[in-house]
């Protein structure tokens, strides 16, 4: 069974899509590690490490991730998480924003999968084609 | 009959009978026991060995080093703990970085190892026991994932397997390395040649201090005039306590205590007076403070009431300052959800209200900048000390 540390990072209470994400995993058959909102990045690192997980999946619905998650290539580097797979989804940017602005901008922070304003079931079959690829 | 309790402070005897409590400052050319004997010698005379209820803070602390995998969960979780079993001196250890780690020179007490769940293996390996090898150490307890229990055993001499403090769900499970700690501080207390001597004058176990006011703080709002969220602060001779709501601090820790306690090795006002005056001389808002307080900073080096009054009242400033968002290093608490400041502990024998006040003004004003201050409440007479005293009595000790 795949592990999923989620939350929703920031100062971010969307507490109904963190649950609906929680089930919707726990449902696809992933053991889910849920840390709630308002959580930070390093938190999120720590829980990774603390259950060996093998996704972390961070949402955001107040488009302040941006803010949030640039340090997500140190903080990676403070471990050995290089078989971990990185995802965030939700609203990723304040206001109007460009798909093809913002994927590459959070791939560059370090996320190997974004979804930004993407149905919560499309993204997870993404997810879960991807892990399957990675075999 | 009624019973005698008898708390042991580092600078202050406390007794209290029935229908009033006394205090003798301590002659530290005698021991603890001669001393007490000497100046309560009649007191004793009038109760029987099983009515004598003592604890003490005297010469206790117990120094730790924590080795965890993660800040947010091993080393905070194990820090929690430790501080809520009575250890004062604690230093930590990320295990990513032990080996640019420095190894403590002095003798450590109790090393407790910690990380991941239950479940996963492989977390420690031969760089913890090249560390270990460098530590001396009197104690070790290891409290992570059971699946490297063994390994560990193997290869650590008189390692000591208690269950994860990390549940499944990432929250905290302190139960046992709780009790496991606070046996070792009960211990270290009783073992102590100086209160050993104590049992001569009880037949009831000698519990610490801070294990007393912890008991009796889930009491304090029904028998004070206090609203939660509160903190207590007991500054002492050699330490300040600070017991203080968990509603205070956003830690995310789920845990089944809703108190907390933090202790300043060094912010005694007669033992660690000097760690006191050099704390404050390198406080941004002290030369503001004592100009406020009508005196120079030439107070801090006489040996006068006056004196040891502007002392006291730093010491409830630095406290404060130490516990506030300005102070990351310890624990944050959100001060302006404080509903109330309750003093205990020696300061309140020398203390006023209005002194008191001023003080806990002077840092809303200038540290928080707020205008509204908690209800200060000043525990004149040891009250909580006696509460938690008389609440322990029916209990069956669980330590030793």
């Amino acid at each position: 069974m795949k592990k999923v540390v989620t939350g929703v990072v920031g100062n971010d209470i969307h507490v109904v899509a963190n649950r609906l994400i929680d089930i919707s995993l726990q449902a696809r058959g992933f053991e889910v590690f849920n840390l709630g909102v308002n959580t930070s990045l390093e938190e999120f690192i720590d829980a990774v490490v603390e259950t060996d997980a093998d996704i972390l999946l961070i949402s955001s619905l107040n488009g302040e991730a941006e803010g949030w998650c640039r340090d997500l290539q140190f903080l990676r580097s403070e471990y050995d998480l290089k078989d971990v797979v990185f995802v965030i989804g939700g609203n990723l940017a304040v206001g109007e924003a460009k798909e093809s602005d913002i994927i590459p901008k959070y791939k560059s922070y370090g996320f190997d999968l974004v979804f930004h304003q993407v149905d919560l079931n499309t993204g997870l079959d993404v997810l879960e084609k991807y892990m399957s690829e990675l075999k | 009959m009624s019973k005698l309790l008898i708390d042991v402070g580092s600078t202050y005897f406390k007794v209290c009978e029935e229908t009033n409590i006394t205090q003798h400052f301590r002659d530290f050319k005698k021991d603890i026991y001669e001393d007490l004997l000497h100046k309560c010698g009649d007191v004793f005379s009038r109760y029987k060995k099983e009515d004598v209820f003592i604890c003490s803070s005297a010469n206790g602390g117990l120094s730790t080093l924590i080795i965890g995998l993660t800040n947010s969960f091993s080393l905070k979780f194990a820090k929690n703990i430790a501080f809520n079993s009575g250890i004062n001196i604690i230093d930590t250890i990320l295990y990513s970085k032990i080996e640019e780690s420095k190894v403590p020179l002095e003798l450590i007490d109790v090393v407790i190892v910690v990380g991941g769940i239950d479940g996963i293996s492989g977390v420690f390996d031969e760089k913890l026991l090249t560390y270990l090898q460098k530590v001396q150490y009197s104690n070790i307890v290891y409290v992570g994932t059971v699946q490297d229990a063994n390994y560990l055993s193997s290869h650590i001499k008189s390692l000591k397997v208690l269950g994860n403090i990390i549940t499944g769900k990432l929250h905290v499970n302190e139960l046992e390395l709780k009790e496991y700690l606070t046996n070792l501080y009960q211990a270290d207390i009783v073992g102590k040649e100086d209160i050993k001597h104590l049992y001569e004058f009880t037949s009831n176990q000698i519990y610490s201090t801070p294990y007393i006011v912890n008991r009796s703080l889930p009491l304090i709002d029904a028998n004070f005039e206090v609203v939660n969220p509160f903190i207590v602060v007991d500054i002492g001779g050699a330490t300040t306590d600070i017991h203080y709501s968990r509603d205070l601090v956003r830690d995310n820790i789920l845990s089944d205590s809703e108190y907390d306690r933090l202790v300043f090795k060094k912010l005694g006002v007669y033992k660690s007076k000097e760690t006191l005056v050099f704390a404050a001389k390198n406080n941004e808002f002290v030369y503001e403070l004592l100009a406020y307080l009508n005196v120079t900073e030439n107070i801090l080096e006489e040996e006068s009431e006056k004196a040891l009054r502007v002392l006291m009242q730093l010491s409830i400033f630095l406290v404060l300052y130490k516990v506030s968002r300005l102070n990351p290093l310890y624990v944050t608490l959100h001060l302006e959800l404080l509903k109330s400041i309750v003093l205990t502990g020696g300061i309140t024998k020398v203390l006023s209200y209005a002194e008191v006040e001023a003080i806990i003004t002077f840092f809303y004003k200038k540290v928080m900048n707020l205008h509204s201050l908690p209800t200060i409440v000043l525990d004149y007479d040891y009250a909580i000390w006696t509460l938690g005293m008389k609440n322990n009595e029916h209990k069956e000790p669980k330590c030793l």
